[in-house]
């Protein structure tokens, strides 16, 4: 008995080690296989035994990806894309649920109902129609096609009207006795008050926009104006694929986000989950 | 000159109600605009086309229900629609028991070192879909590969993971690298909302660790699972890039799944009408295992 007691703990955490260790390793050797990849010449890669570092690092990958593939540009689309998306989001998905929040108005839980069913429709149900929309309105092949769809989103409103319900409603009033605005009183009140949550939605929103494959590939005709996703893609197609530049593209494009994450991680992890409890 | 006095100002206040009152509406106005125009109209768009039959351009030919005829007896649509119901059984009785035990497991008192776990399971979600199928798509060589390597080291014969009978698990084995981690955190957070008394209370009634898991976290996990599960499966019948970037949807539609197909006929094929006839049978697919869901959960039911 006094065996049993002493020991169980520790054979019950060994095993949670154990299993966890694993489920560790599963998650990181795919990172460190792309990354070492990246340093080796195509030679090494196709060679058994396969290694995780190069044995001899070339930074040849990167070179030609610069050159050959016009890296930067794409990067920088994506970037420019994925910038404009989250500050346009943030802003109109911080009004929308301010005014759930805070105000009562007529229609609003048939409305508010309508914003949380448009969830379960399906993207890809939409999207004949949508692209033949955006030929009509000429959006094919322009920035303004990929970013207007989706500058508002039902899970951003929900997720900052959740947030805004605890800013105090006697600061929004104070500022309306001294005469400010509506608009004011979000921008100058509740916006303040709200950061940490825009700051969670700001990591969601550049993430999605970032890594969004579908809709560019659909609506960017002109290679130029691509973004790093569809072209990395493309790269897989190839006649002959160079697998070393194409880890090397998927490091680069990786690490953007994950640095902007780990800046940040703690309340990132407390803001993702915060639907699901509620569900 | 009391009118002169009190006009200006009853002009300010009338402006200044008017913002009052119109304010909420001006404020939530982007939404139901864009939805309007990008969501509702593009539904009943899709409606009709799925009706018709259309190549994007040119004249339209009614068709009726034609195109959802079609549709049942289309061989490839079908197996779509099996490797698609393959993938989401496969996530929600692989993926997330699997992540719900890693949740318990970090969850523990056990266990140290919390944060690394939880960072190193979301850092595969940061990864774009593209960039995660690339990677998987070199260890999965099946002379050079990674997986074939660990195979070989531990004495097994090489799989041919991208061939037509594997495929399908490949493409399991890249959602769960992916998703595992966000489930766990949607576990985990539901876990740490138990209140601990609960379990003070269970331990003075002498209950064992498994009648307490049994009897008070599952159930106390219900509103965590609902969400969990109901987010897993419209997400696995939403599957598309996975299976397009790693094996082009074969081999022999091997892994193809019902967005796959429905990218190829209308974007490929140029075949709008059926195209948009696929998009709302899996929007119908979706609804109803959300509503079936939401029942087996008890949501409808009010506590």
């Amino acid at each position: 008995m006094q065996y049993r007691l002493n020991l169980w703990p520790k054979v019950e955490s060994v095993c949670a080690h154990a299993l966890l260790a694993g489920g560790l390793l599963y998650m990181s050797i795919p990172f460190m296989w792309m990354v070492g990849a990246s340093f080796k010449k195509q030679s090494e890669i196709f060679q058994a035994p396969p290694t995780i570092l190069p044995d001899q690092p070339v930074i040849s990958n990167y070179i030609e990806l610069f050159i050959e593939f016009n890296f930067l540009r794409h990067f920088l689309n994506s970037a420019f894309l994925a910038i404009v998306h989250t500050l346009l989001y943030l802003f109109f998905c911080a009004l929308a649920g301010y005014a759930f929040a805070k105000y009562d108005f007529r229609l609003k839980n048939l409305l508010f109902l309508l914003l949380l069913g448009s969830m379960m429709v399906p993207g890809y149900t939409l999207f004949v129609p949508l692209f033949v929309l955006a030929i009509r309105l000429k959006l094919v092949d322009s920035y303004i096609g990929v970013l207007l769809p989706g500058i508002v989103g039902a899970f951003g409103i929900f997720f900052m009207k959740q947030n805004m319900e605890s800013v105090p409603n006697e600061l929004l009033d104070a500022a309306r006795i001294d005469g400010t605005t509506e608009f004011g009183a979000f921008w100058r009140i509740a916006r303040p008050l709200a950061r940490p949550a825009l700051a969670v939605l700001a990591v969601l929103a550049f993430l999605n926009s970032w890594n969004d494959f579908v809709w560019p590939l659909v609506i960017l005709r002109t290679r130029e104006l691509q973004t790093l996703p569809v072209i990395l893609a493309g790269m897989i197609g190839l006649y002959r694929m160079e697998y070393g530049i194409v880890m090397a593209g998927s490091f680069l494009s990786a690490l953007p986000v994950l640095i902007l994450f780990l800046s940040m991680q703690r309340s990132f992890v407390q803001g993702l989950t915060v639907g699901a409890l509620r569900g | 000159m009391m009118n002169g006095i009190s006009r200006p100002e009853s002009t300010v206040g009338l402006w200044y109600r008017y913002q009052r009152r119109l304010a909420p509406y001006i404020f939530i106005s982007p939404f139901y605009i864009l939805f309007v125009v990008f969501a509702l109209g593009p539904l009943i768009a899709a409606f009709y086309f799925s009706m018709v039959k259309w190549a994007g351009t040119g004249p339209m030919t009614f068709l009726g229900a034609g195109n959802y005829l079609e549709l049942f007896e289309d061989r490839i649509f079908l197996k779509s629609l099996g490797n698609t119901t393959y993938y989401a059984i496969g996530s929600v009785f692989v993926i997330l028991p699997l992540a719900l035990l890693l949740a318990l497991m970090i969850n523990a008192a056990v266990v140290r070192v919390k944060s690394l776990f939880r960072v190193a399971f979301i850092m595969p979600l940061l990864t774009s879909t593209v960039a995660a199928t690339i990677m998987f798509l070199l260890m999965f060589e099946h002379q050079y590969g990674l997986f074939n390597a660990v195979l070989d080291a531990i004495g097994l014969t090489p799989l041919k993971w991208l061939d037509e009978e594997l495929v399908k698990l490949s493409v399991l084995l890249v959602a769960a690298w992916r998703y595992t981690g966000l489930n766990m955190l949607y576990f985990l957070a539901g876990l740490q909302s138990i209140p601990p008394d609960v379990y003070e209370a269970a331990a003075v009634d002498g209950a064992g660790r498994w009648t307490t898991f049994w009897l008070i976290t599952l159930p106390l996990l219900r509103p965590v699972s609902l969400f969990v599960v109901v987010i897993t499966i419209i997400g696995s019948f939403q599957f598309f890039a996975e299976p397009l970037l790693l094996a082009g949807g074969g081999p022999n539609n091997a892994s193809l799944t019902i967005a796959n197909y429905l990218y190829r006929v209308g974007f490929q094929f140029l075949r709008m009408g059926y195209a948009s006839a696929i998009g709302y049978v899996l929007a119908f697919i979706i609804f109803i295992l959300t509503l079936l869901q939401l029942k087996l959960f008890g949501a409808f039911e009010r506590t």
